[in-house]
């Protein structure tokens, strides 16, 4: 049962901080990669099949849903793991297995684990969901439809009433926001072909986020082109139109991001919460919508576009390498510990300054992300107007802090 | 001589060392990871002192593995 009690709100976790954060923002579930068998292979922040119990005893107590994504080809030499993995999912009882390879698919049916078809199987109609319908309750379609053409394929499974192996009708899902490829999901060899690095085995180097020039190799004259970033979408970004998105049918929204930054879950997942739930209880405004923007604004973006789904703007691309985000966080101070009666966390600054007013994120794996703004400091328990390298401070909090713990100051970005 | 160091852990299993020094490497069935043939396990790091005939292709799959975990050098 998902706190909307209708649209599921799926977060990124890429790590203990980032689940802890989607959780505390109002996730209905997470997705999450372990070991190399996933499409962030690549990333540092990867859970191992170590703390599958621990994912799940987190979220349960929270009831927040788990999904593991095991989402890469596969080869021969893959079998093995990718049947070790699917045990460890049955044995700690993670909800279920997100994948595109049918061995994984014949796999999870014989343990009887339930599995999500990926975005990466690139499902585009509704007889391909007629197909899934025999291994799974839930297929991730393509993100490259339109909303007209999502809309058409969830009114075809209830008219032909398909129903997935659990008996249910069968769920779609979608993408609502995060980055897109600049190719189809999955069909990618780019970054397989300049650097071995195979994109559909979690590598993917990402060519299409650099700039480019085009060269006349005959004449060395370089052509002009209006943005050298010419392969670089900009990321899908649906909270302005999302009342039009949760009335296609769709049952599952999935935030894109298990290799960004906890504060980015936080802030992310926090808004589509607040979204979904105003149109819910019929609250959706414009002008709610453009303070939710100015806020997604603040975290990794490449400036926002709404992907392929309206149908109308084909191809936005970036025009600069990395994040447009309008805010930044500087790695300032690091948890002691917490002062139950006083309410108050200790902390010792380690670089830069704090300042009244100032505003800071607290970044945990347990704690997930608590963003504050600074209204009284303490040193040597004497209110101060600033701090610096070397202080030990405490600032008044109302959540508990974690010697896990790291304060970050936000900045602008300019 | 030459030391090929492997840091085993990281691999994701891509194939391509396999593929192109076949006589060093092999792809475990066990945890899908490639194998450095004559390794010798250290903290996680693998490591083999071979003649100076394979540094071509091995140079090679260091240069191009995906996640960086070859390191060649002449000893």
């Amino acid at each position: 049962m998902t706190k909307s009690n209708k649209v599921e709100l799926m977060a990124p976790a890429g790590s203990f901080e980032s689940m802890a954060a989607a959780i505390k923002a109002g996730a209905d579930s997470i997705y999450f990669g372990i070991e190399q068998l996933n499409m962030r292979a690549r990333s540092t922040n990867n859970f191992t099949i170590d703390d599958l119990p621990e994912i799940h005893e987190v979220c349960s107590k929270h009831n927040v849903k788990t999904y593991l994504t095991l989402n890469t080809i596969l080869y021969d030499h893959d079998i093995s793991l990718m049947k070790k993995i699917i045990v460890a999912v049955k044995e700690s009882k993670i909800d279920a297995v997100i994948a595109s390879d049918y061995a994984v698919f014949n796999q999870a049916k014989k343990e009887g684990v339930k599995i999500h078809i990926s975005t990466q199987a690139n499902v585009s109609n509704i007889d391909s969901i007629e197909f899934f319908s025999q291994f799974s309750d839930v297929v991730v379609l393509a993100r490259e439809l339109t909303l007209k053409q999502v809309e058409s394929i969830v009114k075809e499974i209830k008219r032909r009433d398909l129903r997935g192996i659990s008996g249910e009708l069968m769920k779609v899902e979608i993408f609502a926001h995060g980055a897109l490829c600049m190719a189809v999901s999955g069909k990618c060899y780019l970054s397989l072909h300049s650097n071995y690095a195979s994109a559909n085995r979690g590598a993917c180097i990402q060519n299409c986020r650099k700039s480019y020039v085009v060269i006349d190799k005959e004449d060395g004259v370089e052509l002009e082109i209006d943005n050298e970033y010419i392969m670089s979408a900009k990321d899908l970004c649906t909270i302005d139109f999302l009342d039009t998105v949760i009335d296609t049918g769709v049952k599952v929204l999935k935030i894109e991001g298990r290799g960004r930054s906890a504060d980015y879950v936080h802030t992310t997942i926090q808004c589509y919460r607040e979204a979904i739930d105003s149109i819910e209880d019929g609250t959706y405004s414009r002008e709610k919508v453009a303070l939710w923007k100015e806020r997604l604004a603040t975290v990794f973006n490449r400036g926002f576009w709404d992907g392929y789904y309206l149908g109308k703007t084909i191809g936005e691309w970036n025009n600069e390498y990395g994040s447009k985000a309008t805010k930044k966080k500087i790695y300032v101070a690091k948890g002691l510990k917490y002062y139950d009666d006083a309410k108050a966390g200790e902390f010792r600054m380690e670089s830069h300054s704090i300042a009244l007013g100032d505003e800071v994120l607290i970044i945990g794996p347990t704690t997930g992300v608590i963003q504050t703004f600074v209204d009284e400091l303490r040193l040597n328990n004497v209110t101060t107007d600033t701090v610096k390298k070397g202080d030990v401070f405490t600032l008044p909090l109302n959540e508990k802090l974690r010697p896990s713990d790291r304060l970050y100051k936000l900045v602008d970005a300019q | 001589m030459i030391r090929i160091t492997h840091q085993r852990e990281k691999c994701i299993g891509c194939n391509l060392c396999v593929e192109v020094a076949k006589n060093r490497w092999r792809m475990s069935r066990k945890d899908g990871k490639s194998t450095l043939v004559g390794g010798v396990d250290k903290k996680g790091f693998f490591s083999v002192l071979v003649g100076d005939d394979e540094w071509k292709e091995n140079k090679y799959a260091a240069d191009h593995c995906p996640v960086k975990i070859i390191k060649m050098e002449q000893v």
